[in-house]
């Protein structure tokens, strides 16, 4: 996988390269572009704040927990292993918190196990939906976000309840 | 997102009151602290790239791109507007290729433009593209599967390759059926 490594800095030298030839003011262009990071910050700064109060809130007040109990056996109903619940309900809100979760149970489970497995593909095929809705519209006036988030939650969880079964298959 | 928010942080809030209390301010200020660092980082990385980006406008290229992948933005986020399907393109690349970071002030800016010309059809879209996870190789699994002692840290690839390309599937079909249909 190290030819990976090598996509940014080709990227990065190739596009240099070529505006440097046509004449670019690498410079003055690299400047500009930087300058455009500050209010882009500052217009999505709120939101994110705001979504991770409330994720670290969910998370405090034991809410998160209830939740875990009251849906696991929802869960085994849907194929989706108990042990993964907590993960399942973090990662659209916090990836950062899912990340910690996926590792605590590759290391209780071991990363082979079908419950690391199964956490991996449901790790790695779902979203920080409500984070993403956050930023990306944050320089939208009407938000109206209900509808695509609803969709983007569906299709995340329908995926993981493939993603278990898939993972009895490979 | 008003009613998501309400409904989640008054049910937490009222949790808190019966189970702990003292644990309320904490969770916010680390809620409030996590973000400062975390837009400390973000600054940084769109530094990199929207300094990147603005080479790549300037240079000719990013037109070059636009015009090459306007046949296939153009149906898929149902818009005329080069720039910000330009834009929209460019984060759905930037994904796929797993550069980290440089996707969202793409997005952030395709979404926006979208919005101002009222092709709400399209900012969904885009979102939903981002939202259900467009990665080639989840690097940070790998990569914690191999901390955490794995024999084949790669196995997982095909069932969340499958399950990633299922997921978009989902959401694109989802929001193409939802939508409005187009005024002639």
């Amino acid at each position: 996988m190290k030819y990976l490594a090598l996509i940014v800095p080709v990227l990065f030298a190739a596009v240099f390269l070529y505006a440097a030839v046509k004449k670019v003011k690498l410079y003055d262009a690299f400047t500009t572009g930087i300058k455009g990071a500050i209010p882009l910050i500052v217009s999505v700064f709120p939101y994110v704040a705001a979504i991770l109060m409330l994720s670290e809130l969910f998370e405090a007040s034991g809410f998160s927990a209830t939740l875990t109990r009251a849906l696991a056996p929802v869960f085994r109903v849907l194929g989706i292993p108990e042990e993964l619940s907590k993960l399942v309900l973090v990662k659209p809100f916090s990836g950062s918190g899912a990340t910690a979760l996926l590792s605590e149970i590759l290391n209780a489970y071991g990363a082979d196990s079908y419950i690391g497995r199964c956490a991996c593909v449901c790790y790695g095929s779902s979203e920080t939906v409500f984070y993403i809705s956050a930023v990306y519209f944050a320089n939208v006036k009407q938000k109206k976000l209900f509808k695509p988030v609803c969709i983007a939650l569906f299709a995340n969880f329908a995926t993981i309840i493939v993603g278990c079964q898939l993972c009895k298959l490979f | 997102m008003n009613g998501i928010f309400a409904v989640v942080f008054l049910l937490s809030a009222a949790l808190c009151l019966f189970l702990d209390p003292d644990a309320f301010l904490p969770a916010l200020l680390s809620g409030g602290q996590k973000a400062a660092a975390l837009s400390l980082s973000l600054l940084a990385v769109y530094c990199v790239w929207l300094g990147f980006f603005q080479v790549l406008e300037e240079s000719g290229l990013a037109g070059k791109l636009s015009r090459a992948l306007h046949p296939f933005s153009r149906r898929l986020f149902r818009s005329d507007d080069r720039e910000a399907t330009y834009l929209a393109t460019s984060n759905l690349t930037a994904n796929l290729l797993g550069l980290p970071g440089a996707p969202t002030p793409l997005g952030i800016k395709a979404v926006e433009k979208f919005c101002a010309a009222g092709n709400r059809y399209a900012a969904d879209m885009l979102f939903v593209l981002n939202a259900t996870s467009l990665q080639l190789l989840p690097t940070t699994v790998i990569a914690l599967r191999v901390a955490a002692g794995s024999a084949s840290a790669y196995d997982i690839l095909p069932p969340t390759l499958i399950a990633t390309l299922l997921s978009t599937l989902i959401g694109v079909l989802l929001v193409k059926l939802t939508a409005k249909r187009r005024k002639k």
